[in-house]
C-alpha cells in the first residue's frame, strides 16, 4: 500500500484535481457549491500527501508526458514549494469553507470555477521548474484574479479591477520580456539549468532588470504599490482574503526563487536598496491603514506593510533571514486571510464596513473580533504566533549581520501594526446599544475565519517542523550564512 | 506520564483552559461560571501545594518544547518561581471570590472572567519561565490577556486608559524584544542561572552588555512602572476594583518587578551587574520613583488613583532592594515582593467596597465610613499601617532588611530615601484613615446600597479580611519556619554562596 | 528559660488586652479593661525573674521582667486602672467602641514595651502604643481635640522613623538586639553619632522633651481627664525609659553630646518655670511640670554621657524616677482636673486658652501652611500648563494632508509608469555593476 501511495505524483495531481473541479463546477452551476468544497478537501489530501512524499523521500522531479526537461515541462517539488503548497491549501481550504456559505447561487456559480482555476495555477506555479511555465501560471493567475475582482460588480469593483489588469500585464509583459531575453542568451528555460549558465551580459543584465521591476510591481513594493488597496478593498471578501493571502506572495515566490537560484551573485547595494523600500513599504503601509475609515481599505494597506517586511531579507541575505522571511509568509497568508473573512462578516452584518460604527456589530460577533484579534497578533509579531517567531528569526539576521537599522523598522512596523489593529479592536468593548436590525451571519464563516486565525497562532508554536521542512532540497544552498 | 516535565505545564494551562471555556457560558449561567472560576482556581493551588512539596524534596520540574531551533520554552520551578507562583495562585483565590461578588449583574461576565483567567495564566508562565524568551512570551501574553480587562467597561475614559495602556506597554515590550535578540546573539542562549550566565562574555562585549541591560530594563520598567514610563498605572484605575487588585498586587506590576530580578540575578548576576556598574543607576531611578510616587500620592482625592501611585512606590522598593548589591538587601526587595502584594490588594479591596457598597470613589467623601463600614475600614487601616511599615505588619520587615541592606552595601542614602517615603506613605494614608475612623460622616452616602444588617455582601467582605489577617501574619511570623522570608532567605544565600 | 507557665503569663500580659480589643470579643464582659490587667497583676505576683524567648515572631523577640521593670509595670497597672475606672463612671454607660480598642491597644503596647527585651520588640511594642493612644486622644473629641491629636500624631510619625534608622543601625552593627548587647556594640562601633542622635531626637519627640514640647502642651489642654492621667505614665514614661535602654550611656564617654543635652535639660526647666508663668493657666500646670521633670531626665543623661561612670553607679534611679514621675504627674492632673471641676472655671478658660498660643509655639503650624499651598497650588498649576501646550500640538494636522496627497500621486499613471520603468534600469545596473566589478 505505502508503495502504491509513494508512486502517485501528488504534485501533478495537485494541480490536475482544481482544474477538474474548475470543470465540473462551471458544467453544473447548481452543484457548484457542495462541488468546489469537495474538491477543496480532495486538493488538500493531495498536497499532504505531496508533503509526505517530500519529507519521506526528498525532493520530487516529476516529468510531464515523460518528457524531461529541456524539452518538456517538468514539475519540482522541494520543500520550499511544499510549504507554499500547504500554506495555499490550509487557506484555500478555510476560503472555500467561507465562501460555501458567503456566495448566493448566482454569484456561486461564477466565483468556484474562477477561484479553483486560480488554486491550480497557483500550485502549477509553486511546482514549476522553469520560467516560462512560471510566466504561464502567472498570467493565469493574474487573469483569474482580475475576474475575481470583478465578480463584486459595481463602480469600485471594476475600477479596482481594471487597474489591476492593466498592472498585471504590465508586470507580466516585462516578466516575459526578460524571459525572452533570457532564452536568447542561454537556450535553455529551466531553472537548474539556466543556473549552471548563468553569466552576466548586457542582455542577462536587462533581463533581471525587467524580471524584478514586473515581478516588484505584481508584489506591490512600494512606491507600486497603488493598485494593491483598491482592488483588495473592494473584491468580496473571500476574493479580498486569497489576493492578500496567496497571490500576491505568488510573485514574491518567484522573485524569491530567481534571486536564489538564477540571478548572479546578489550585490549588496541592491538588497539595501530594495530593503529600503521594504523599510518605507513597512512605514508607509503603516501610516496609511492607521488613517482609513473603512475596515476593508485598512487591512489592505496593512497587507502593504507587511508585504515590505519580506523585503528586509534581501540586504540581511543568511539562512536565518530567509527563514523569516518564509516564516512571514505563511503566517501573514492565514492572518491576512482570517483578517478579511472577519471583515466580510462584518459588512455581511451590517451592510457597511465603516470604522467608527464597528461598536453596534462587533458585540453581535464575538467569534469574528476574536479571529481579527488573533490575526491581529500574529500581524503585529506579538508571541505567541506565527508573526512573532517571523519577526524574532528577521530581527535575529539583523542583529547577527551588524545592521542593526533594519531591526528599527522592525519595531516600528510591529508598533503601526498594533495600533490600527488595536483601534478596530477597542470597539468590541464598548456600551453601544444594537439599534438596527442586521442580516444574521451563518456560522461557519465565523468559524472559518477563526480557524484560520488560531493557524496562525499556532504557527507560533510549532515553529521547528516547517523549518526543517524549508530546509529539504536546500533552495538556500547557494547562500552562506551570515 | 513524566510528572516532573508536565507540571509546570499543567499548573499553566489550568487556568488558560478554562478561560477558554467561560467565554463560551451564556451571561446567565452564573453558577456553572461560579463554580468554574473557583475549581481552577483550587486546582491552581492545590497543583502548587505539589509543587512545592516537591521542590522542597528537591524534585526538578522542568518542561521543555522546542520553539525555535535552539530555543525552548522551558517552564521550570526554582525558588523564586515558586514564591511568585504561591502569590499568584493564592491571591487569585481570593481576588476570584471578590469579583465574583463585585461584578454581581454586571453585563459581560463572561467575557471578564475569561480573561480574567488568562490573565492568570500569563502571570504563571512569567513566573514559571525559565528561559528570557519564554517570560518575553508570557509577559507579551499577560499585555494582551489585561487589556480588555481595563476597557471592560466601554466607557470613553476605559478607552483612554486602555490605548495609555497599550502605548506604554507595547513599546516596552518592543524594546524588551529587541534587548534579548541583541542578548541571544551574543550570548548564543538564554536560559536562566544562578548567578547569571554573561559574566564569561564580559570582555569584548561590555558597551554591548550595558546596553542590552538598559534595554532589558527600560522594556521590564514599563509594566514594573518605574519613572517615566509609569504613566499608564493612574489612568488603568479606571477599570474595575478586582482588576485594579489584580493589576497592582499580582500580575502586571510584580511581573514587571519579578523580570527585573530575573534579568539582574539570573541573566547578568548580581554581582557581576555591580561590576558593570548599572545597579547604581537603576537604584537610582527606582529611588526617584519611590519619592516621585509617594509625592504624586499626596495630591490626589480620587482614593484609586492614591493607591495606584502609592503602588508606583512600593514596587520600586523591590527594584531598589535587587539593585543593591547585598544580600539582605535582596531579601528584603524579595519579600517586599510577597508583602507589597498581599498590602496593596487588602487596601484596592477596600476601595472597591467603599465604592461598590457606598458609591465612594473620593477621600473626601470617606469621612465617618468607619463606623458604617468597620470590617472594611479595620482591614484597610491594617493595610494602610503596614504600608508605612509600622510594626509588627508586612510591610515593617521587608523595610528592615532594605534598611539593613543599604547600610551593609555602604548606601547610606536609601535610609534616607526610605525614612522620606514612609514619612510620604503616612503623609497620604494617615489622612484617609482619619477621617474614616475620626470625622463625622456626612448625611447621605453619593450612592448607598443595602445588604440588609451586614455591611456589605460576604463575597466583599471576606477577601480584605483575609487579606488584612494575611499580612499581620506575615509580619509577626516572619520568623516562623515556612514563612515566605525564611523561603526568600533561602534564595538569596543560593545566590550568593559561590 | 521557657516554661510553659511564664511563656504563657509573659505572652498574656500584652496578649489578653489585645484579643479584647476586638469588639466581638469583649461585648459580653463587663468590665473588659481591668480585665485586661489581670495577668499584669499576677505577673507582680511572682516574685523571680522571668524572661522567654519568641524566636518565631517578628525577627525573633523575648519578654523579660526583672526587679526594675517590676516597678514600672506596677506604676502601669495602678494608672491604667484609675483611668480605667474614670472612663466609666461619668455617665455610667461604658464609653463606645472606638475609645475602648484604643485603649485596650494602648494598654497592650504599654505592657509589653515594658516586658520587652530587646529592641525590636520594644519598637514594635512602642509604635502600636503610640497610635493607640492618639486613637484616645481623639476619640469621641470635638474638632480642636482632633487638631491637637494631629499634632501628636505628626511627632509621632517622626520620632518613629528616627527610632527606625536607629534601629537600623544597630542592626548593623550587632546581630544580638537585646538591650545590653546593642549598646556595648553601638558604643564601640565607628560612628556611634548617628544612632545617638536618632534616638535622643526619637525619643525626645515622643516624650515632649523641649524644645520638642508642643504637642504635650496641647495634649494636656484637649484630653479628657482619664487620658490626661496617663499622660504621664505612658507616653512620658515609656518614652523616657527607651532613652535610657537605647542610648549607649554608661559605656563610653561622649563629651560634645552630654554637654549638649545638659543644657537642653537645663533651658527645658527654665523655660518651663517661664512659660508657665507667663501664661498661669491651671490645666497646663501639669504639662509644664512635665516638662521640668524631663529635663532633669535630661540633665541627669547628659551627665551620663559625659560621665560613663557616674552614670553606672546610679542608674537603677531610672527606673524609680520615672515611676515616681508617673505618678507624680497623674497625682497632680487628677488634683488639678477635681480643683477646675468644683470652680467651674475650665470653659471660659478653654475659650481663652485656644486663642493664646504665644507666637514662639506657633512656628510649627506655619511652617506646614506653607508648604502645603506649594504643593497644592504651585506645582498642579505648572503641570497643567505643560498639558494644555502638548495638546495644542497635537492638534496640528498637516501630516494627515501629506499622507493623503502621497497617495493619491503615486496612483497616477504617468508617475506609476515612470517608476517601473527606473525601478528596472536601476536593477539591470546594479547588477551589472556588481557583476562587473566582482
Amino acid at each position: 500500500m505505502a508503495l502504491t501511495i509513494a508512486a502517485i505524483p501528488w504534485g501533478v495531481m495537485a494541480i490536475l484535481l482544481p482544474l477538474v473541479g474548475a470543470l465540473a463546477c462551471f458544467l453544473s452551476p447548481r452543484r457548484a457549491n457542495p462541488l468546489g468544497l469537495v474538491t477543496a478537501f480532495g486538493v488538500v489530501a493531495c498536497v499532504a500527501g505531496l508533503a509526505w512524499q517530500v519529507v519521506a523521500q526528498g525532493t520530487q522531479r516529476y516529468a510531464i508526458g515523460g518528457w524531461g526537461a529541456p524539452l518538456g515541462i517538468d514539475v519540482y517539488a522541494d520543500g520550499l514549494s511544499v510549504l507554499m503548497l500547504m500554506a495555499t491549501a490550509v487557506v484555500g481550504l478555510g476560503i472555500s469553507v467561507y465562501s460555501n456559505s458567503y456566495f448566493k447561487r448566482d454569484k456561486a456559480v461564477n466565483f468556484w470555477p474562477l477561484w479553483l482555476f486560480l488554486w491550480s495555477a497557483l500550485n502549477a506555479l509553486f511546482l514549476s521548474a522553469d520560467i516560462f511555465n512560471l510566466y504561464v501560471t502567472l498570467e493565469l493567475l493574474g487573469l483569474a484574479a482580475v475576474a475575481l475582482v470583478a465578480l463584486a460588480g459595481g463602480a469600485d469593483a471594476l475600477t479596482g479591477a481594471m487597474r489591476y489588469l492593466l498592472v498585471s500585464l504590465l508586470g507580466s509583459l516585462a516578466y516575459l520580456l526578460g524571459v525572452a531575453l533570457l532564452y536568447h542568451s542561454f537556450g535553455c528555460l529551466d531553472i537548474a539549468l539556466l543556473a549552471e549558465r548563468m553569466e552576466p551580459s548586457p542582455a542577462v543584465l536587462a533581463a533581471v532588470g525587467l524580471m524584478s521591476a514586473g515581478l516588484l510591481l505584481k508584489t506591490a513594493l512600494f512606491p507600486l504599490h497603488f493598485w494593491l488597496p483598491p482592488a483588495h478593498a473592494s473584491a468580496p471578501a473571500p476574493v479580498s482574503a486569497l489576493l492578500s493571502a496567496l497571490v500576491v506572495k505568488a510573485s514574491f515566490y518567484i522573485l524569491l526563487r530567481l534571486w536564489l537560484e538564477v540571478f548572479p551573485v546578489t550585490a549588496a547595494a541592491l538588497g539595501q536598496l530594495l530593503g529600503l523600500l521594504g523599510a518605507a513599504a513597512v512605514l508607509w503601509g503603516g501610516l496609511q491603514a492607521l488613517r482609513q475609515t473603512r475596515l476593508k481599505m485598512l487591512i489592505a494597506y496593512s497587507t502593504v506593510a507587511q508585504l515590505g517586511y519580506l523585503f528586509l531579507a534581501f540586504p540581511l541575505g543568511s539562512t536565518i533571514a530567509w527563514q523569516g522571511t518564509l516564516y512571514l509568509l505563511l503566517s501573514h497568508a492565514l492572518a491576512k486571510a482570517a483578517m478579511f473573512m472577519a471583515a466580510g462578516n462584518v459588512l455581511r452584518f451590517g451592510g457597511h464596513d465603516r470604522i467608527v460604527d464597528l461598536d453596534r456589530v462587533a458585540q453581535r460577533l464575538p467569534l469574528t473580533v476574536t479571529a481579527f484579534a488573533l490575526a491581529g497578533v500574529s500581524i503585529m509579531g506579538l508571541p505567541p504566533s506565527g508573526g512573532f517567531i517571523a519577526k524574532w528569526l528577521l530581527l535575529e539576521a539583523a542583529m547577527l549581520s551588524g545592521q542593526w537599522w533594519w531591526m528599527i523598522i522592525l519595531i516600528l512596523g510591529g508598533l503601526l501594526a498594533a495600533a490600527y489593529v488595536f483601534k478596530v479592536i477597542g470597539y468590541a468593548f464598548t456600551r453601544a446599544v444594537m439599534t438596527h436590525e442586521a442580516r444574521a451571519v451563518p456560522a461557519t464563516m465565523e468559524w472559518a475565519a477563526l480557524a484560520l486565525a488560531l493557524a496562525a497562532i499556532l504557527l507560533g508554536l510549532v515553529a521547528p517542523w516547517p523549518l526543517a521542512l524549508m530546509e529539504i532540497g536546500l533552495p538556500f544552498g547557494g547562500e552562506a550564512a551570515g | 506520564m513524566n510528572w516532573n516535565a508536565w507540571l509546570p505545564l499543567l499548573i499553566v494551562l489550568s487556568s488558560l483552559s478554562v478561560g477558554l471555556v467561560i467565554f463560551f457560558l451564556p451571561e446567565e449561567r452564573v453558577a456553572t461560571r461560579t463554580t468554574l472560576n473557583l475549581a481552577a482556581a483550587v486546582l491552581k493551588l492545590v497543583l502548587v501545594g505539589v509543587m512545592i512539596w516537591g521542590v522542597v524534596h528537591g524534585h526538578h520540574y522542568v518542561t521543555r518544547l522546542p520553539l525555535l531551533p535552539g530555543l525552548d520554552l522551558v517552564l521550570r520551578a526554582d525558588a523564586e518561581s515558586v514564591l511568585f507562583v504561591t502569590l499568584s495562585s493564592g491571591l487569585w483565590l481570593v481576588t476570584t471570590v471578590y469579583a465574583i461578588g463585585y461584578l454581581e449583574g454586571s453585563p459581560h461576565r463572561s467575557r471578564f472572567f475569561g480573561f480574567f483567567s488568562l490573565c492568570v495564566a500569563a502571570t504563571v508562565g512569567v513566573a514559571l519561565a525559565g528561559n528570557l524568551m519564554t517570560f518575553l512570551l508570557f509577559y507579551e501574553l499577560l499585555t494582551l490577556a489585561t487589556y480588555p480587562l481595563i476597557v471592560h467597561r466601554g466607557t470613553d475614559a476605559a478607552h483612554q486608559a486602555g490605548r495609555a495602556y497599550l502605548t506604554y506597554t507595547i513599546a516596552g515590550g518592543a524594546l524588551l524584544l529587541v534587548g534579548t535578540v541583541w542578548l541571544y546573539g551574543i550570548a548564543g542562549s538564554l536560559d536562566f542561572s544562578y548567578r547569571g550566565f554573561v559574566a564569561e562574555l564580559a570582555d569584548g562585549h561590555r558597551a554591548a552588555l550595558i546596553a542590552i541591560f538598559a534595554l532589558l530594563i527600560a522594556g521590564l520598567a514599563v509594566k514594573a512602572a518605574l519613572v517615566p514610563f509609569h504613566g499608564w498605572l493612574p489612568q488603568a484605575m479606571v477599570a474595575p476594583a478586582p482588576v485594579s487588585a489584580l493589576l497592582h498586587a499580582v500580575a502586571v506590576v510584580k511581573a514587571g518587578a519579578f523580570g527585573i530580578m530575573r534579568v539582574v540575578s539570573d541573566v547578568y548576576g548580581i554581582e557581576f551587574a555591580a561590576g558593570l556598574g548599572v545597579t547604581l543607576p537603576l537604584a537610582t531611578v527606582a529611588a526617584v520613583t519611590i519619592i516621585y510616587g509617594s509625592m504624586r500620592a499626596l495630591f490626589q482625592d480620587d482614593l484609586k488613583r492614591r493607591l495606584a501611585f502609592s503602588t508606583v512606590s512600593q514596587v520600586s522598593y523591590i527594584v531598589l532592594g535587587i539593585a543593591l548589591t547585598s544580600p539582605i538587601a535582596t531579601i528584603g526587595g524579595l519579600v517586599h515582593l510577597v508583602h507589597q502584594g498581599v498590602m496593596k490588594i487588602t487596601l484596592f479591596f477596600c476601595a472597591g467596597n467603599l465604592a461598590e457598597t457606598l458609591g465612594i470613589h473620593k477621600v473626601s467623601e470617606m469621612n465617618g465610613v468607619g463606623r458604617r463600614m468597620p470590617w472594611t475600614m479595620a482591614a484597610f487601616t491594617i493595610g494602610a499601617f503596614g504600608m508605612i511599615g509600622a510594626p509588627p505588619l508586612a510591610g515593617f520587615i521587608s523595610k528592615w532588611y532594605l534598611g539593613l541592606g543599604a547600610l551593609d552595601a555602604g548606601q547610606g542614602w536609601v535610609l534616607v530615601i526610605l525614612a522620606g517615603s514612609s514619612l510620604l506613605n503616612a503623609g497620604y494614608f494617615l489622612p484617609v484613615v482619619y477621617a474614616a475612623w475620626f470625622k463625622l460622616p456626612a448625611d447621605t452616602w453619593p450612592a448607598e446600597r443595602s445588604f440588609g444588617r451586614r455591611e456589605t455582601a460576604w463575597a466583599l467582605l471576606a477577601p480584605p479580611v483575609v487579606t488584612a489577617l494575611l499580612t499581620l501574619a506575615l509580619g509577626l511570623l516572619a520568623s516562623a519556619p515556612f514563612s515566605p522570608l525564611q523561603w526568600v532567605r533561602s534564595i538569596t544565600i543560593r545566590e550568593y554562596t559561590p | 528559660m521557657n516554661d510553659a507557665l511564664s511563656v504563657f503569663v509573659l505572652l498574656s500580659v500584652p496578649g489578653l488586652p489585645l484579643l479584647l480589643a476586638f469588639p466581638a470579643l469583649r461585648s459580653r464582659l463587663s468590665r473588659p479593661c481591668h480585665i485586661a490587667l489581670l495577668p499584669a497583676v499576677v505577673l507582680l505576683a511572682v516574685p523571680d525573674v522571668v524572661s522567654i524567648d519568641v524566636p518565631w515572631l517578628l525577627l525573633g523577640t523575648g519578654l523579660s521582667i526583672d526587679a526594675a521593670s517590676r516597678w514600672l509595670l506596677a506604676m502601669s497597672v495602678v494608672l491604667w486602672a484609675a483611668a480605667a475606672t474614670l472612663l466609666q463612671t461619668p455617665t455610667g454607660q461604658p464609653a463606645d467602641n472606638c475609645l475602648m480598642a484604643c485603649f485596650l491597644l494602648t494598654l497592650a503596647g504599654n505592657l509589653g514595651a515594658i516586658l520587652a527585651s530587646e529592641l525590636v520588640g520594644f519598637f514594635a511594642f512602642s509604635t502600636l502604643m503610640g497610635y493607640g493612644f492618639y486613637g484616645l486622644l481623639v476619640a469621641g473629641g470635638d474638632e480642636s481635640a482632633r487638631q491637637d491629636g494631629r499634632v501628636y500624631l505628626c511627632f509621632l510619625i517622626l520620632a518613629d522613623l528616627a527610632l527606625f534608622e536607629a534601629l537600623l543601625i544597630a542592626a548593623a552593627a550587632t546581630d544580638d538586639l537585646g538591650f545590653e548587647a546593642v549598646r556595648h556594640a553601638v558604643a564601640r562601633s565607628p560612628s556611634p553619632g548617628l544612632y545617638l542622635s536618632m534616638v535622643l531626637v526619637g525619643y525626645a519627640l515622643k516624650t515632649g522633651v523641649w524644645p520638642l514640647h508642643f504637642w504635650l502642651l496641647l495634649a494636656f489642654r484637649s484630653a479628657r481627664p482619664a487620658v490626661a492621667l496617663l499622660l504621664g505614665g505612658v507616653p512620658i514614661a515609656i518614652g523616657l525609659l527607651g532613652m535610657a535602654r537605647w542610648v549607649p550611656v554608661g559605656e563610653i564617654s561622649f563629651p560634645d553630646v552630654g554637654l549638649i543635652v545638659q543644657g537642653l535639660g537645663l533651658a527645658a526647666m527654665l523655660y518651663a518655670i517661664v512659660a508657665g508663668l507667663k501664661r498661669a493657666q491651671l490645666k497646663l500646670l501639669p504639662a509644664y511640670a512635665a516638662i521640668i521633670a524631663t529635663g532633669l531626665f535630661a540633665i541627669a543623661l547628659g551627665t551620663g554621657l559625659a560621665d560613663p561612670v557616674a552614670w553606672n553607679r546610679y542608674d537603677n534611679l531610672t527606673q524609680l524616677f520615672i515611676v515616681s514621675l508617673g505618678f507624680g504627674l497623674a497625682g497632680l492632673t487628677t488634683a488639678i482636673r477635681w480643683l477646675e471641676a468644683r470652680d467651674h472655671r475650665s470653659a471660659a478658660l478653654a475659650r481663652q486658652v485656644y486663642n493664646s498660643t504665644p507666637w514662639f509655639e506657633r512656628w510649627p503650624g506655619a511652617v506646614v501652611h506653607w508648604a502645603a499651598r506649594i504643593g497644592f497650588d504651585t506645582l498642579p498649576r505648572l503641570r497643567t500648563l505643560w498639558l494644555a501646550e502638548m495638546g495644542r500640538l497635537r492638534r496640528a494636522r498637516v501630516w494627515k494632508r501629506t499622507l493623503d496627497g502621497s497617495e493619491r500621486f503615486l496612483q497616477r499613471w504617468t508617475i506609476a509608469i515612470s517608476l517601473f520603468a527606473l525601478f528596472g534600469m536601476v536593477v539591470a545596473a546594479f547588477v551589472g555593476a556588481s557583476s562587473w566589478i566582482g
